[in-house]
């Protein structure tokens, strides 16, 4: 037999008299430090300090570990010994796995650092180890601990109000947080929004304006001075983009409702327990579409087929974008991975501005493959939704881009 | 037999997921952490039994993705027993949703979970009176430390559906 709402209320009303006492509640510390964090007129000014703490950590951390050690390490030692030890200098296995050399101009000249060799062993090994390893790590250890001590759904609460302008409320912040990591566990997380249209907005903007960590910290890497402004496009991109999305998609944007669980001590081991298995997914779903995306492209310069596509498509990268022909063969690996991308994009030679649009398009332009799977997999009409609206936004934004360029006068 | 973590989201679910089966899904101070199931493999005197790790749930009646999961999971799962994990702390609404489970006929045991925050708050549950009136084990537990883990796996055993009459009678009848 079932009962009806009423009638099971009724029913713990008379248990709760007969089983329950309430004390006296004494309000604590953490009550108050609960209270402060999610009041807007504190709140936001620590949610503010908290982030940009997170931010800095970040930075400087993986900074730390890549430039002090692993450049290092990777230029001065793998990189030559493997020139030494790897056989058939100047043939295309070479090529590939160690050293193009160059491929551009089309005379090998040995490389000098691990991210202009192009090659597997590398460029590849030095972008997953190197730079994205200690990028991510700090990432989850900071996410962990935010996660566990129970600050995501003050600041879910906090950032209601902007996010119902794009169609979707605080919790958003969730899924949104989770894809600044990868975008894969984030993807998953739009689930728990309650419409399709929210989880659909949610799915398109992450695909499209949120980089991953690998991304983040490659680009902390390699144009270090430059974040500010390709973060700032970015997060443009996905208020004004959620904007007309939540204009144009049919459907409810239903107020939340949430629990805001009290601060909890974190516990060590449970901290180290996340971020553990977090790189391991990581490097399983990570490591191999690096090693794969470097080979492709090298494999694609050497049938000189991205030669072929710049010059095919120079007329969109050069009169619409703004940036070199050249920029083909980054957006071609930026599907396997993004990180590898903006590595290739480093290297070549463009001006600052260009080098912002670059990025910002190689972000913006197509999920890698891991998260256009994750996307499927939560529904093929959905995926093509996203797809038409990504084509769409990567056309107008990326000359959007160009335009402000040229009226700063800087393109 | 199945047996299914079933609760309002951020109660510990996932908790007594990894400590009875020493998986390793993720863990956090926020609702809504599990978004999909995950199954294990626990003993219980000497035979192997499935759990699954149900996202959170507030009633029934799904509200989202992940609530649609949960249900679906209860629903389509055969010879199930669930384990309802309360918050001690929120012990009253957490018990609508045990009721709901109850009423559908399936076995359940109540954890009731955080037991040393509702200490903390000054809450006091008679235990082997609300153990009495619902006719299901109700087990104290503090899931991070493992406290009453070993006690609620126990009564897991002893399991049955309950008629939801009887319990309107414990109570003395409806208003």
């Amino acid at each position: 037999m079932t009962l009806d709402a009423a009638t099971r209320w009724d029913i713990i009303d008379k248990i709760s008299k007969e089983t329950i006492a309430f004390g006296k509640y004494r309000h604590t510390l953490t009550d108050a430090i609960g209270e402060l964090t999610v009041k807007p007129g504190t709140g936001i000014p620590i949610a503010i300090a908290i982030l940009y703490g997170f931010w800095s950590i970040f930075g400087s951390f993986a900074g730390f570990f890549t430039d002090g050690f692993f450049v290092r390490i990777f230029d001065e030692y793998w990189l030559v010994w493997l020139q030494g030890v790897f056989p058939g200098q100047g043939g295309w296995l070479y090529a590939i796995m160690v050293d193009a050399g160059g491929i551009q101009s089309g005379q090998f000249i040995p490389s000098d650092n691990c991210l202009e060799a192009f090659g597997v062993l590398t460029s590849g090994i030095f972008v997953a180890i190197g730079v994205v390893l200690p990028a991510i790590l700090i990432f989850y250890f900071m996410l962990a601990l935010l996660e566990d001590i129970g600050y995501m759904p003050r600041l879910a609460v906090l950032i209601d109000t902007l996010l119902h302008k794009i169609g979707l409320h605080g919790y958003a912040i969730v899924p949104t947080i989770l894809s600044l990591g990868c975008n894969v566990p984030g993807v998953t997380a739009t689930r728990i929004l309650e419409t399709k249209k929210q989880r659909f907005i949610m799915m398109t903007l992450l695909a499209i304006f949120i980089p991953c960590g690998a991304q983040i910290g490659i680009m902390e890497d390699v144009v270090p001075g430059l974040m500010g402004w390709i973060m700032l496009y970015l997060l443009i991109g996905y208020f004004i983009f959620g904007f007309v999305l939540n204009k144009i998609v049919p459907g409810e944007a239903p107020e939340f409702l949430i629990d805001v669980p009290p601060y909890r001590k974190p516990l060590v081991s449970n901290i180290f327990k996340k971020v553990w298995g977090r790189l391991v997914g990581f490097f399983k779903v990570a490591l191999p579409f690096v090693l794969l995306g470097c080979a492709i492209v090298g494999i694609l310069y050497m049938l000189e087929v991205i030669d072929w596509l710049a010059v095919v498509l120079s007329p969109i990268f050069i009169g619409w974008f703004g940036v070199p022909a050249e920029t083909a063969g980054p957006l071609i690996a930026a599907f396997l991975r993004k990180d590898l991308a903006v590595a290739q994009l480093s290297t070549i030679e463009m001006t600052e501005y260009q080098m912002i649009t670059a990025v910002v398009l190689v972000s913006i332009y197509f999920p890698c493959v891991a998260t256009f799977a994750m996307m499927l997999k939560e529904g093929w009409k959905e995926l093509l939704a996203a797809l038409a609206v990504l084509a769409v936004v990567v056309f107008l934004y990326g000359g959007l881009i160009h335009v402000i360029g040229i009226l700063l006068g800087v393109a | 037999m199945n047996v299914l973590l079933m609760g309002h989201p951020n109660v510990g679910k996932s908790v007594f997921f990894n400590r009875l089966t020493g998986a390793s899904v993720t863990e956090s101070n926020y609702p809504g952490t599990t978004i999909d199931y995950t199954k294990g493999y626990m003993r219980i005197g000497g035979k192997s039994v499935e759990l699954i790790d149900v996202p959170g749930t507030f009633s029934l009646n799904p509200k989202d993705k992940a609530e649609e999961v949960a249900v679906a999971m209860l629903h389509e799962s055969k010879d199930v027993k669930v384990i309802c994990v309360i918050d001690a702390s929120k012990i009253e609404r957490g018990l609508y949703l045990a009721l709901e489970i109850i009423e559908q006929g399936y076995p359940v045991v109540i954890a009731l979970n955080m037991w040393d925050v509702a200490g903390d708050k000054n809450i006091t549950i008679n235990i082997n009176d609300l153990s009495r009136i619902l006719g299901v084990a109700v087990v104290a537990t503090t899931a991070i430390s493992g406290e009453g883990i070993k006690e609620l796996v126990t009564s897991l055993d002893d399991a049955r559906p309950v008629e939801i009459d009887n319990i309107i009678n414990n109570v003395g009848g409806l208003t």
